[in-house]
């Protein structure tokens, strides 16, 4: 009755109370009840950038999306297809979100929804758009869904503007694969 | 190469060539193309006698569908009101295939649209100027010439970023160079037929 919050008098009180706590973040995904975001974090033209290099000796596939853009919703499964077919052969994709700030909770639950195998980030709110188009390819200009294909150097092999043939990337993705069984490009 | 250009768009506007022949947006310096459209409540708009009447018109590529450019609707609105005691006409242009005239007239009256708007059937108009996306505007000065081609603001979810489109009007309206001529305008495609 007097006991402070925390302060439990008997020993088997406070394991029960420390299970308690335990099963509820557990159960909640997070303290305080907020699920942990799905995003890992969000980017500007620099952590764009600094992003794809962390990948090199990979082939990354960045893809650009909202969820207010249905050819992305839609050929977004297909990159959790990809990613986990040639993952372990050395392919990385890597989504960015182009959703608005005031977006988030929908960007959330989209992710929430699909639940895809790779990581997704959003575009930082802010900041000159020039810059951060310039670091993705000077070709772009926010039009969605837009991806870029970079092979393990880092180096940028190609832009797609608009819906994947998923087909058509996935040969290309396979050769970039193999290039370095073949002594590297 | 320009003066290639200068003679297609010449032909473009005497009707002797499809616009989308011309097929990069005008110069800036160089006389923007002439076209007509019908604004949305059915008035006639011809470029050449908007640009003699005002001491600039600013041409705007809109959506009712694209979220970049509806970031932009107040902003539109309040730019249009301020600017048009200044002499400074905007006029909206809709040129996307997926955005019947019905709906741009909703998009107008619900966003308080009151500046001219026009339905650019068959994307001709964005052809001529190369537009290719929403927001994308272009600036015209009274000579009939462009002025400033790009981005409303810096960025697109900010309507308070360095603000591209106002500092070039303010510099035209005042005798002084536009300093940034060209920006790229960050936006959704325009959807062509």
């Amino acid at each position: 009755m007097h006991d402070q919050a925390g302060v439990n008098r008997r020993p088997g009180a406070r394991r029960t109370a420390a299970a308690l706590l335990a099963a509820a973040v557990l159960g909640s995904g997070g303290l305080w009840g907020a699920p942990p975001s799905r995003l890992a974090g969000e980017l500007d033209a620099g952590g764009l950038l600094q992003t794809i290099s962390r990948e090199k000796g990979r082939v990354v596939l960045v893809n650009f999306w909202a969820t207010w853009c249905v050819p992305c919703r839609e050929e977004f499964p297909l990159l959790t297809r990809l990613e986990k077919k040639h993952r372990s052969a050395g392919l990385s994709v890597l989504g960015v979100s182009t959703d608005f700030q005031k977006e988030k909770a929908a960007v959330e639950k989209f992710l929430a929804e699909q639940k895809p195998s790779f990581r997704n980030y959003r575009k930082k709110s802010g900041g000159d758009d020039q810059k951060f188009i310039e670091a993705v390819d000077s070709s772009w200009g926010g039009e969605l869904p837009f991806s870029v294909l970079y092979d393990r150097a880092g180096r940028k092999v190609r832009v797609y503007s608009g819906e994947l043939e998923i087909a058509a990337v996935e040969k290309q993705i396979v050769q970039l694969l193999g290039a370095r069984a073949t002594g590297g490009r | 190469m320009r003066a290639f250009r200068a003679t297609l768009t010449l032909l473009a506007v005497l009707g002797l060539v499809s616009a989308a022949a011309v097929a990069e947006a005008p110069a800036i310096g160089t006389a923007a193309p002439d076209f007509q459209l019908t604004t949305l409540d059915g008035k006639p708009f011809s470029l050449a006698s908007a640009a003699k009447e005002n001491k600039a018109v600013v041409l705007m590529w809109i959506s009712t569908q694209c979220p970049y450019s509806n970031a932009y609707n107040a902003q539109m609105k309040d730019m249009a009101n301020a600017y048009a005691s200044k002499g400074v006409l905007f006029v909206g242009i809709n040129s996307n295939k997926t955005e019947d005239l019905v709906k741009a007239v909703a998009h107008a009256k619900k966003n308080g649209h009151t500046f001219p708007i026009l339905k650019d059937p068959s994307n001709k108009v964005a052809d001529l100027y190369d537009a290719q996306r929403t927001p994308e505007v272009f600036v015209i000065d009274s000579t009939g010439k462009l002025r400033y081609h790009g981005r409303i603001t810096e960025n697109h979810e900010d309507a308070s970023s360095s603000p591209d489109l106002k500092n070039a009007l303010d510099a035209l309206l005042s005798g002084r160079t536009v300093e940034k001529t060209v920006t790229k305008a960050f936006g959704c495609t325009i959807k062509r037929a």
